[in-house]
């Protein structure tokens, strides 16, 4: 939910329930003072009518006057007087109100009356009821005009927010511009920007030392790799060699061999993972695979193997160099773990490149992609099948492995 | 003809001059940014094998003071960095070649011989010996004023020891030569055996000489002594 959702409904809700508390106090309240008050004027008509029975010894006439009634019935014997709340018909209005009436004892000349003065409350629910309404009516527009209100107020508070954002979003590492910020007043926002600014600065900061590293690395491993390689080229031409020590200067020259490509296929990871391939365009995979096949044709035919080559045209979008690495792994891959004679399958659909062969049993799922895990009977680097899945995860591409029916099976989704 | 070799690590530069000098190569070496800078505008050298990274300075500028100065010294970059946008610009700056570290110091005699000979153009694209006669341009092999087929892997190593001749080359130098990814070395090493047996039986149908020993099969060497 938004911010701002959940702030309006919180403060609507807490504005609402006030409200409604308020009304209904403010409800009970004036009713309790209008009946006070209707009872008051009962209690002066009650003083007007023993005032004019005391000074003329007889009953005042009953009256109706409007909404107030006075009536006299005999009775045998004096009474307490008593107040209640009752419906009466008014012939007026030709329907049932609620009323209030005073029964009071009155003693004319040794008679006793029930003195009844009754007055409707007609107007009293009238005017609770108008200020119900207004309540109400206040309540509805307050929520209109609160929601409005906080729609464009909180909007323009968060717009600075929303600027950062959206600066933090479009933010590229391989292109690093500086943060862009509105100007605010406002202190959280200000920290903010500021803490973002200088984040961004240190990450940029650190991206390029990391890059650094990765060359100055790149650097130090090859120079005393080259020194040891042209050691070794210079020492063979020595006629007194023999069998012995070129075999074993074979050892170190495929020992320094792997090292090499060891430290070039960890170079081309981390590469990248820093995004330093960001150059994209439209490559064609079929053209791809046409041509590693080619170059594999040696090492095919060396095993007896059989490549069929099944892969329409397929276009993908990303770095020349790193297709031809990732189709080259897997090709490659599938070459060393063919058993003698089989066959190679390349396939292809709208997004599906596959490449199959065969095996005797399957490898293992959770970890064939991870670094330096190799089979028992693999002699390669271990970095091969890491290296591939790394691109495809640059990419988003989704890399499968599969066993079935004795054949291993690899499918990039583009 | 005289080679130039900057390079900071002095081993390195000394297994270089040690493999490169011969009867026709003499060597002279620089291991910093000045002494590299003074060579250079005081000599012309038919090739000049150039770190980049070097103390005092880089050796792309020093290939743009090559540059201003209308020199047309062979350059070939020897680098520890394998980048596509170091390669695109040591080539854009007048670089003729771009080698990784590590490397085979055959493949870089390969290199440099392949330099010098584009840069003589006076029908110097010839590779000549004894009685094998190769035109590289048209990729042509004679024997005996005879034309002799060969496969591209087969041309390739016949250039390749002609360009390394009387040296050792090892195994691994001539797999890494032929191929850019290498499958397992057991392999390789059958297939390389396969293409110099090919290339050694057609030189001798044409009647050549066997000029290609081997050495226990960790190295070749192309001799005629």
């Amino acid at each position: 939910m938004k911010l701002q959702a959940q702030y309006n409904k919180i403060s609507i809700a807490s504005t609402v329930l006030v409200l409604l508390i308020a009304g209904a106090g403010y409800y009970f309240l004036l009713q309790y003072v209008l009946k006070d008050q209707l009872d008051e004027t009962l209690r002066v008509e009650q003083v007007e009518i023993q005032d004019f029975v005391q000074t003329n010894h007889l009953l005042p006439p009953a009256t109706t006057y409007k909404d107030q009634r006075i009536e006299f019935k005999k009775t045998d014997k004096t009474f307490p007087q008593s107040i209640k709340t009752l419906m009466l018909y008014n012939a007026d209005e030709k329907e049932n109100e609620l009323s209030r009436q005073l029964d009071f004892p009155v003693e004319v000349n040794g008679q006793y009356y029930i003195a009844s003065v009754t007055k409707s409350q007609e107007a009293t629910e009238e005017i609770i009821g108008v200020i119900l309404l207004i309540t109400l009516g206040l309540i509805i527009l307050l929520s209109i005009l609160l929601f409005f209100a906080n729609r464009f107020l909180v909007k323009r508070l968060w717009k600075p927010f929303q600027t950062t954002l959206s600066s933090i979003k479009s933010f590229d590492l391989n292109a690093p511009s500086a943060i862009k910020t509105d100007k605010t007043t406002i202190h959280e926002f200000n920290e903010l920007n500021e803490n973002v600014s200088m984040m961004t600065e240190r990450v940029v900061k650190d991206y390029l030392s990391l890059k650094q590293f990765i060359d100055h690395a790149s650097h130090e491993m090859q120079t005393p790799l080259a020194v040891v390689n042209s050691k070794l080229d210079v020492l063979i031409q020595d006629p007194a060699l023999n069998e012995k020590n070129l075999q074993d200067l074979q050892v170190i020259y495929d020992a320094v061999d792997k090292m090499s490509k060891l430290s070039q296929s960890l170079l081309l990871l981390a590469r990248i993972e820093n995004n330093q391939f960001s150059e994209k365009q439209e490559v064609n995979i079929q053209l791809i695979a046409k041509n590693i096949i080619q170059e594999l044709d040696e090492w095919i035919s060396e095993r007896s193997l059989t490549v069929n080559n099944r892969i329409n045209d397929l276009k993908v979008n990303m770095n020349p160099q790193l297709a031809n690495t990732l189709i080259t792994n897997l090709v490659i891959n599938a070459i060393k773990h063919s058993n003698k004679q089989g066959n190679i399958l390349l396939r292809s659909d709208k997004n599906t490149f596959t490449i199959s062969n065969p095996g005797t049993q399957t490898l293992n799922k959770a970890r064939i992609f991870d670094r330096f895990w190799k089979s028992e009977y693999s002699d390669g680097t271990g970095l091969g099948l890491a290296i591939a899945k790394q691109i495809c995860d640059h990419y988003g591409f989704l890399l499968q492995y599969d066993f079935k029916e004795r054949t291993h099976h690899f499918s990039i989704i583009f | 003809m005289k080679l130039l070799i900057v390079e900071d690590e002095k081993e390195l530069a000394a297994s270089m001059v040690s493999y490169l000098k011969n009867e026709n190569y003499t060597c002279e070496v620089a291991f910093n940014f000045k002494q590299a800078l003074d060579k250079i505008e005081t000599s012309d050298y038919e090739c000049i094998a150039l770190d980049i990274t070097l103390p005092g300075g880089s050796g792309m500028q020093l290939l743009k003071e090559l540059k201003n100065n209308k020199k047309t010294d062979g350059v070939i970059i020897i680098s520890a960095k394998n980048s596509i946008d170091d390669r695109i610009n040591g080539l854009r700056l007048g670089a003729d070649d771009y080698l990784v570290k590590p490397f085979h110091l055959s493949e870089l005699a390969a290199r440099i011989n392949a330099i010098i000979r584009r840069k003589m153009y006076n029908g110097n694209n010839i590779i000549r010996f004894n009685e094998i006669f190769i035109d590289t341009l048209a990729k042509e092999v004679m024997v005996k004023e005879e034309p002799i087929e060969l496969t591209r892997k087969e041309y390739e190593l016949l250039v390749y020891f002609l360009s390394n001749q009387r040296k050792v080359i090892s195994k691994n130098a001539l797999i890494s030569h032929l191929w850019s990814q290498e499958m397992g070395t057991g392999e390789s090493a059958d297939i390389i055996y396969t293409h110099i047996k090919n290339l050694r039986k057609k030189l001798h149908e044409k009647g050549c000489g066997d000029y290609i020993k081997s050495l226990y099969g960790m190295g070749y060497k192309l001799t005629d002594q």
